[in-house]
Formats: C-alpha cells, structure tokens, sequence
C-alpha cells in the first residue's frame, strides 16, 4: 500500500512536470523562430523605440510595456486592499461578520472574467454622466477591473498565513506588550511573508494572463506606447488573442506563439522580482539589529 | 471565599472568562502572595491557563471576554487590570509570560530580546546589547550563547530557547512572570535547569507557574492552589505546603 502511494505521487509529479516541459517545448518550436529583436521592436531603431521617439510598428514593446504597466498598477491597487483584508480576517473579524465577509470573497473569486470586464465597461458608461463626455475605456479601468479579479488570491494569502501561525506564535507580540501595529510589522507580517508572496505571484500571473477584463476596458490592436493610464493600449495576451483568432500567415502565427514566450518571461521575470525582494526582506528582518 | 493569602500582590474576584458564550472560569476567587513561586494544578481544561492569561488580558486576543475584578499590586501600587483605563501594553510588559513549549522568533538570538526590547523602550541598539547580556546571564544561557548571538535562535535546544523566552520576558523589567507548564515540552535535563532557574527567580519576582507535575510542584512551590471540579463557579483551594504526604492529599483533592 505504501509503495503503491509513492509511486502515485512520483506519478502525479511527473505528469505535471511533463505538461509543463511539453507546453514550453511546444510554444519554443512554434514560435523560437520569430524570436528576434524585430519581434519586439518591428523596423525601429531600439534606442529610438525604447525613449519613445520612434513609434514601433509591428513590434511586440507597446505590448509588452502596456502588460507590464498593467501588472504593476493592478497589483500595486490590490495589494494594500487585498492584504489588508487578510489580515481584518484572520486577526479581528469574528463570528457572524467573518463568515459573511469570506462568503463574500468566494462569491468574487467565482465572477468568470469577462463579467468583471463588463462590469467595467458599464461603469465607464455610466461614469461619463458625472465625468467629461470623453472618459472612455482606459489602462486605469483595465488595471482596476484586474485588481478586482486578483482580489481573492491576495485576501487568501494574508488570511491563510496568518491563520497558519500557531496561536503561541501570535500571541508573542502582544505578550511582550507590543501593540497590534508592531506585532503586525515587526512579527506576524515577516513570519507570512512566505504565503504572501505566494498569493502576490499568483496574482501577477493571473494579471498578466487575463484576456476577457481589458478586451473590455481598453486594450486595443494599435495603439503604441501607453501614451498615459487614462488612453487606450496593447497587451500582450490581447496581441496573443487576435493573432490567433486572425492571422493570415504562418509567420504571423509563428509571432503569436512568440509573443507567448515574451509573456512567460515577462511573468517570470515579475516572480523572479517578487521573490528577490521577498528574500531581501526576510533576510533584512532576520538579520537587522 | 477563601482565605487571603498572606501579603498578596494579585488578587482576583469574582473572575469570569468566556470564549463564544462558552465559559472557561466562572466567578473565580483567589489570592496570591509576591515574592515565590505559585503554583496551580488541575485537571486539563479546568481554566489553569486562562486564568495565567487573565493576568495580563491575553485572552482579549484569543477573543475572550472577561468579567469580575483582578487587582495587582506593581511597583507599589493596585490597580484593578480590567478596568478600561489600564495600558495594556505596560501591564503585559509588568506582568511576563513564558509559553508551554519554547516560541522563539526564528531571527538571531540576539534580535530575539532586543526587538521587543527595542520596540517598547525605544532604547538604543548600545543601551539594548547591555541589557541583552545582563538578562541571558540571568537565565545562564550568556555562556552557552555569547560566541554565536548572530546565530538563529531555531538552532538552540528546546530547554535554552525557553530559557531565550525567559530572558526575552525578563529584558523588559516585569514585576510578575507567569509560566504556562514551562518544562512540559523539555526532557528531565532542561526541566532540572528551568526549575532551578525559577527558584532563583522567586527571590525577585513573583512567580505564577502552572504545572502538570506533583514532583514538581513539591520541589518548587511556596503555595500550592488547586483547582476543584465540579460546580457552578470555579473554586481553587489553596493546599499548605506543610502538609504531610501532600501527594495524597492532591492526589484526592483531583
């Protein structure tokens, strides 16, 4: 019985190691070709293209700087909220209050997107009553509506962390006569760091990937750099979605699936600062005098 | 009611403690004398570290409610610790506590005294390694530790991180110290050192130690206090030391 349930789990593992191995050979073979710096920056010069100076025509940059743009705005909205949520959940709601409020927050991780992009489309409608006639679709309402579809993971990861402490754990700070602030900073938050850095990863991929929010609240196929948050712009996944629904070529196709690896580094490169800055932090607590 | 112990510095009235409608103590009355070690015994579940907790309001943070009066004598004077007006945070600083097993922060030995230490005095990082080495000299941990204070805490054995956590509670200047089963994780060695620790702490503090063991009991306790089962409201007899074959005698009392 014990053998048989290892060999599952090394089965299990490997299963998923192998989806993940096939999945990146497969988007290498298929788009390994187009990657080159055309790819990225079309016929500008690279200089050029990166201050801003040379508009990038069939380049992937407006894309990829609109994404990233749109990950960290999305992040940065729902981060503060999200945890903070975590942590009135975990260590002040009670009761009543805390069940209805964590219903609340599974009934919004169930939204399927595309309802959440409406919902901000609608909103943008119905805001153009009290703001100026030319409020339209934007990177803004594209990175709000993304902060609301990510707001579960991070509310989940504060809460789970914090929860996963043993209740001698928590009680350090305040039997030391810590407040509930310098417990949170100087204690509890450094001991989840962990967790939270988990929940905040999750959310960037998810952020990074959503197609259904900003075709709904401002990504478009041309439209250069993002010239500011309040003006439409490109996107990667959008860029990935177009192309597949309407290319003409096989090279066009063979950019689509480049574009792809563009967006699994663009992702990873994200994780990767995450988790740097994750160690410096912990490092930083552990180590300061 | 039962008698008032002699000279007291804690005394509690009418004591009760709720956890979702659920009470743990229920109109409890007890008196304990300063200066020496108090010991509690009873039943698992019978409110003994509740009521370690109702002395310096943890509870509170487990989302406890209380009711009744507990007064404590620091620095000379009473005050009534549930009243609204108390500094909670100055009493948990007057009124130590040390975990059943051993919860250091998994930073340096050093970082785990003097950043509480640090945070409630606002000391300097100077002023904060003195009182570092005075207190592990207290606890006698300076010896073992005083070459590898950078090092993590997590690495020390069970019976020095408890000692860590006493010296952490003591680098604050408590008056009481209240030790929730201090050696029930820890094996005969390191319970032998804690417990000759506490006695020499007895000579300065006033010591509230809940326990699991009559050996134990015997060997530190200045006054024993029981608690009864049964009943509508929580009673802890208070048993004299002096009683022969006292192993009997609580052995029938649970």
């Amino acid at each position: 019985m014990r053998s048989a349930i290892i060999l599952l789990s090394w089965i299990c593992s490997l299963v998923f190691l192998a989806a993940l191995v096939l999945l990146i050979f497969f988007l290498i073979h298929e788009g390994g070709k187009s990657l080159n710096l055309e790819l990225i920056f079309g016929q500008a010069q690279i200089l050029e293209a990166l201050t801003g100076n040379a508009p990038v025509f069939k380049g992937l940059l407006p894309a990829m700087t609109g994404t990233l743009t749109l990950v960290l705005l999305a992040v940065g909205l729902a981060a503060p909220l999200g945890l903070g949520a975590g942590i009135y959940l975990a260590l002040l709601a009670r009761g009543r209050l805390k069940r209805y409020c964590n219903f609340c927050i599974d009934l919004l991780a169930s939204i399927p997107s595309v309802v959440i992009g409406l919902f901000g489309f609608a909103l943008i409608l119905f805001l153009r009553r009290i703001l100026p006639q030319d409020a339209t679709t934007c990177l803004f309402l594209s990175a709000g509506c993304l902060g609301i579809l990510i707001l579960p993971y991070l509310v989940w990861a504060a809460q789970n962390g914090l929860d996963s402490l043993t209740a001698e754990t928590r009680l350090i700070g305040p039997s030391l006569g810590l407040s509930l602030r310098q417990n949170l900073l100087h204690i509890l938050l450094p001991l989840t760091s962990r967790p939270i850095l988990g929940g905040i990863i999750l959310a960037t991929g998810r952020a990074a990937e959503d197609t259904a929010v900003i075709l709904l609240t401002g990504a478009v196929a041309n439209a250069g750099l993002p010239a500011s948050l309040f003006h439409k712009f490109e996107a990667l996944p959008f860029f990935i979605y177009y192309t597949a629904a309407e290319y003409r070529t096989p090279e066009e196709l063979s950019q689509g699936f480049g574009a792809c690896l563009i967006l699994l580094a663009l992702s990873a490169s994200l994780f990767l600062l995450a988790i740097i800055l994750e160690k410096g932090l912990t490092r930083a607590w552990k180590n300061k005098q | 009611m039962e008698e008032q112990a002699i000279d007291p510095v804690i005394i509690v009235r009418n004591l009760s403690v709720a956890f979702g409608g659920r009470h743990v103590l229920a109109g409890l009355n007890l008196s304990l004398a300063g200066r020496g070690i108090n010991v509690l015994l009873g039943r698992s579940g019978c409110g003994k570290t509740t009521l370690l907790r109702s002395l310096n309001r943890l509870n509170e943070e487990l989302g406890g409610k209380t009711w009744g009066e507990a007064w404590i004598e620091l620095h000379g004077e009473w005050m009534n610790i549930l009243d609204k007006a108390t500094n909670v945070h100055r009493l948990r600083q007057k009124v130590g506590m040390v975990f059943q097993s051993p919860n250091v922060l998994p930073v340096s030995i050093a970082r785990n005294i003097t950043l509480p230490l640090r945070l409630n005095t606002g000391c300097s990082k100077r002023e904060a390694e003195h009182r570092m080495e005075a207190v592990l000299r207290q606890v006698h941990l300076w010896k073992e530790v005083n070459e590898r204070l950078e090092t993590s805490a997590s690495e020390l054995s069970g019976g020095q991180q408890q000692r860590l956590c006493l010296a952490r509670t003591l680098a604050l200047n408590p008056e009481i110290l209240l030790l929730d089963e201090p050696t029930s994780s820890l094996d005969y060695k390191a319970s032998q050192t804690i417990e000759a620790l506490l006695r020499d702490l007895a000579t300065d503090y006033t010591l509230v130690v809940v326990s699991h063991s009559l050996a134990q009991t015997r060997r530190l306790a200045k006054e024993i206090f029981i608690f009864e089962e049964g009943g509508e409201t929580s009673r802890v007899q208070r048993v004299p030391r002096e009683v022969d074959g006292i192993e009997e005698y609580v052995n029938s009392l649970l």
